[in-house]
């Protein structure tokens, strides 16, 4: 399902994101990738996403060469994959609804078909009765929510999210968690990104600790 | 809907909805768009209201030989006779217009008529009126005309289709002039619609990156920006025409006057529905053009 070989990023001369990164995800795993800020999580996650390209090396993700992809296949692979940044990008000027109706005007449903898909996405991550509200009225939580019904409403194959709990409250933390179980259970392979040494030990099956560009296993 | 429409009414919408929160800036832009159309359309509309009128008037160069004052009339037909006769080849016509003829025209013009009531008698000579034809008639119509002039009993010869050339020549200019004001229009166009287009696109970075999150192509991403250069300019178009329109009124009432002392019935008129169309869809086109460029340069981020 993904899959990284001797892979290497880096940025301008000498800042290296990533070296030589080896290991393999199967479809279905939940796992979580953890390490100091700066060590390359993010960069490791954009990887995954198709939202970067190797230096080096090959990033296979649902059978595809990530680097060997033409720019104007890239979004056809990002349909597949739910992504959660930091900054979650939520769109201010547009209800909550319609931030998670824009993956599914982008794949071109029919609008009876996106209402009905956004309306069970919201009320999947709890934030039934809250549609209508614009995302600067939601709490902190309720944002990261909103952030990943957007990510899951066209039913990705794999979530990916970089640090969704790092400015919630540890009950926040634990509820967005608990978000990201449930849809790994019905099978969507899951890669968090956080340095929340407590959510690991409570959740994790599998960790990928990234330090200073270099990836190794970790035991919960 | 068809689903193949749906990504181009969502499009659509995102484009209404951002002019819609920039109501004054979207209204400059479409002002300050409208305004640069208006001057050539107007150009545009004066030279196609003026084509007719210089087709309905001779173009063929006519010589008038005026007889001295005090001669008979049978000097100026025997003058007629022998231009038929001598210059057969280069004469299409000869028409002699007595001084009474000329006399009886004018008095029928009110603005002469009080003149011509004070004066003693008819001052007016005979005419002989000449039209040309052949080859070269530029260099022949004054070699002629020099010849005429020396003979006995011509007081002055005139070149009447003088102004006519100048007519035509001045409607060439016009239309060079017009081409090359519509090719600093379009530029400016351009570079306003860029403007435009590159603005938003900047200010709307965060919708950008959340798109191409969710999987969008650049053609979803650019759409809006390019509806938007598209929907500018076309209404901008539509302003221009009423504009236009609206200026012509008073443009036609200062115009009259001018025009009926040439002789000529002459107003402005906006050009034919179609060539409005085609005026709207070639500025909307520029528009999306425009729009295209900027937003590609815009979002390489």
């Amino acid at each position: 399902m993904i899959e990284f070989q001797h892979v290497f990023k880096s940025y301008g001369r000498g800042v290296n994101a990533l070296t030589d990164v080896n290991f393999r995800v199967a479809a279905g795993e939940f796992l979580f990738v953890s390490g100091p800020s700066g060590a390359g999580k993010s960069t490791l996650l954009k990887l995954i996403g198709g939202l970067d390209t190797p230096s080096r090396g090959v990033v296979q993700v649902n059978g595809q060469d990530v680097g060997k992809l033409p720019p104007r296949a890239r979004p056809y692979l990002r349909r597949a994959i739910g992504v959660i940044l930091q900054d979650a990008h939520l769109l201010n000027d547009r209800s909550a609804f319609e931030n998670v109706l824009l993956p599914l005007i982008v794949t071109g449903h029919s609008p009876a078909q996106a209402s009905s898909r956004a309306r069970a996405a919201i009320d999947k991550v709890g934030l039934s009765g809250k549609e209508s509200l614009r995302p600067e009225a939601l709490s902190g939580g309720d944002q990261q929510r909103l952030a990943i019904a957007r990510a899951i409403v066209n039913r990705p194959a794999i979530l990916i999210a970089d640090e969704p709990t790092a400015n919630l409250d540890h009950d926040s933390a634990v509820r967005i968690v608990e978000v990201f179980r449930d849809f790994n259970r019905v099978g969507v392979t899951t890669l968090i990104a956080t340095h929340d040494q407590a959510l690991i030990a409570a959740y994790a099956n599998r960790v990928l600790h990234v330090d200073a560009g270099q990836v190794t296993e970790r035991k919960p | 809907m068809s689903l193949s429409l749906q990504p181009h009414r969502y499009a659509l919408g995102v484009t209404l909805r951002r002019l819609a929160l920039q109501p004054f800036s979207s209204l400059a832009n479409v002002m300050v768009i409208a305004l640069a159309l208006a001057i050539p359309l107007l150009v545009a509309s004066t030279l196609l209201s003026l084509q007719p009128v210089a087709r309905q008037l001779s173009t063929d160069p006519e010589l008038t030989l005026f007889t001295k004052v005090g001669s008979t009339t049978d000097v100026a037909r025997n003058m007629a006779q022998r231009i038929e006769r001598d210059y057969r080849s280069e004469v299409s016509k000869v028409r002699v217009i007595t001084r009474e003829e000329a006399l009886a025209a004018l008095k029928r013009n009110p603005s002469y008529a009080d003149v011509l009531a004070v004066l003693p008698g008819n001052p007016l000579p005979d005419a002989i009126v000449v039209t040309l034809r052949g080859a070269d008639l530029a260099r022949r119509s004054p070699e002629l005309a020099d010849t005429w002039r020396k003979w006995d009993g011509v007081d002055m010869v005139q070149l009447d289709s003088a102004w006519v050339q100048r007519m035509e020549a001045l409607l060439r200019f016009g239309n060079t002039a017009l081409g090359l004001l519509a090719a600093v229009v379009a530029v400016s166009v351009l570079a306003a619609v860029f403007n435009t287009v590159r603005m938003q696109a900047l200010s709307q970075r965060d919708e950008i990156t959340a798109a191409r999150l969710v999987g969008a192509t650049e053609s979803f991403v650019r759409r809006p920006f390019l509806y938007l250069g598209a929907l500018t300019c076309a209404i901008a178009a539509g302003v221009a025409i009423g504009a236009s329109a609206f200026a012509m009124g008073p443009l036609n009432g200062a115009l009259a006057d001018l025009a009926r002392s040439y002789g000529v019935e002459f107003f402005i008129q906006l050009p034919p529905p179609l060539w409005l169309l085609g005026f709207v869809l070639v500025v909307t086109l520029l528009g999306a053009f425009s729009a295209r460029w900027s937003v590609t340069r815009t979002t390489r981020f």
